[in-house]
């Protein structure tokens, strides 16, 4: 998978969570990986097809995912109910468009499918197939990761 | 949930945000409430109404102002807040057909909460770009 595929999600979570949440983010050093891995409570899929294929996973410490969805709601949150998985697909949706929108201006034309939602860490989904790149992502309310396991014809 | 640098400089708009983010945050409130989910139902189905009227409601005046200055995007603006009143609508009659079910009024108030953050937070801003760059406010 090439690198330069990996920098618009950096700069697409950049934005939003700035925007959404008020919060700067950092890139730790990017991890080549054999399967997508859900390492954190809360995960959301999201499938990419047309220029580019494959699959992208958001994975969120549960704690982390809590204080987000507080940001947001301005309410204390206290469990991984269909409010704040919802939420949090609602944001990995928001970066993966935006970062599909990046690279359609390197002409790459992409759409991602409704985001799916998996609780509880561990497993490899039998989904993919094909190796991914982990690229973590820390904040202030904790760190989370994006794997990236796209491969496109051009 | 309202932040003070969401402000666009239209007094209207600016009171009409601050009273959505209001409204999308009682319904919230009321959606994350303990107790039995048969009992709040009602309180559900009324702070859902009274968001979703008032959301439409502002989306009018907010075109309006957009024609009022000849906001160069307001094509596209408009687009996207017809999209979300298509939404709006489709979970209204969704409600209707099916009644209220907790798990899907929760995701539909976290797509609200979302979208609203992200749009007033970055598209309407650019309509306060514009007001500044033609020197004031409305």
């Amino acid at each position: 998978m090439r690198v330069e595929y990996i920098n618009p999600f950096f700069q697409a979570t950049n934005d939003v969570f700035s925007v959404m949440l008020n919060l700067q983010t950092k890139r730790g050093n990017l991890k080549a990986v054999e399967e997508l891995i859900p390492v954190h409570e809360a995960n959301v899929v999201i499938g990419v097809t047309g220029d580019m294929r494959g699959s992208l996973l958001f994975s969120f410490p549960e704690e982390m995912a809590l204080e987000m969805v507080k940001i947001m709601s301005g309410m204390e949150m206290n469990k991984l109910d269909a409010f704040v998985t919802s939420a949090l697909s609602e944001v990995a949706n928001i970066i993966s468009g935006n970062a599909l929108t990046y690279l359609a201006q390197n002409q790459l034309t992409c759409d991602i499918s409704p985001p799916q939602v998996i609780v509880g860490a561990g497993g490899s989904m039998s989904m993919t197939t094909e190796k991914a790149v982990v690229l973590p992502l820390q904040t202030n309310v904790g760190t989370f990761e994006i794997s990236i396991s796209l491969h496109g014809s051009k | 949930m309202w932040k003070e640098h969401y402000r666009i400089g239209s007094e209207l708009i600016d009171t009409q945000h601050q009273e959505l983010f209001k409204r999308v945050g009682n319904f919230i409130k009321v959606v994350q409430a303990e107790g039995k989910w048969e009992e709040r139902i009602q309180e559900v189905k009324d702070t859902l109404e009274f968001m979703q009227h008032y959301v439409i409601f502002h989306f009018t005046d907010e075109e309006e102002l957009q024609e009022e200055i000849g906001y160069p995007e307001i094509d596209r603006h408009r687009a996207i807040h017809n999209e979300f009143r298509g939404e709006i609508r489709a979970f209204a009659k969704q409600v209707e057909q099916e009644g209220l079910d907790e798990e899907k009024v929760q995701e539909f108030g976290a797509k609200v909460m979302t979208w609203l953050i992200m749009h007033v937070g970055k598209e309407d801003q650019k309509i306060g770009e514009f007001i500044r760059s033609q020197g004031g406010s409305q």
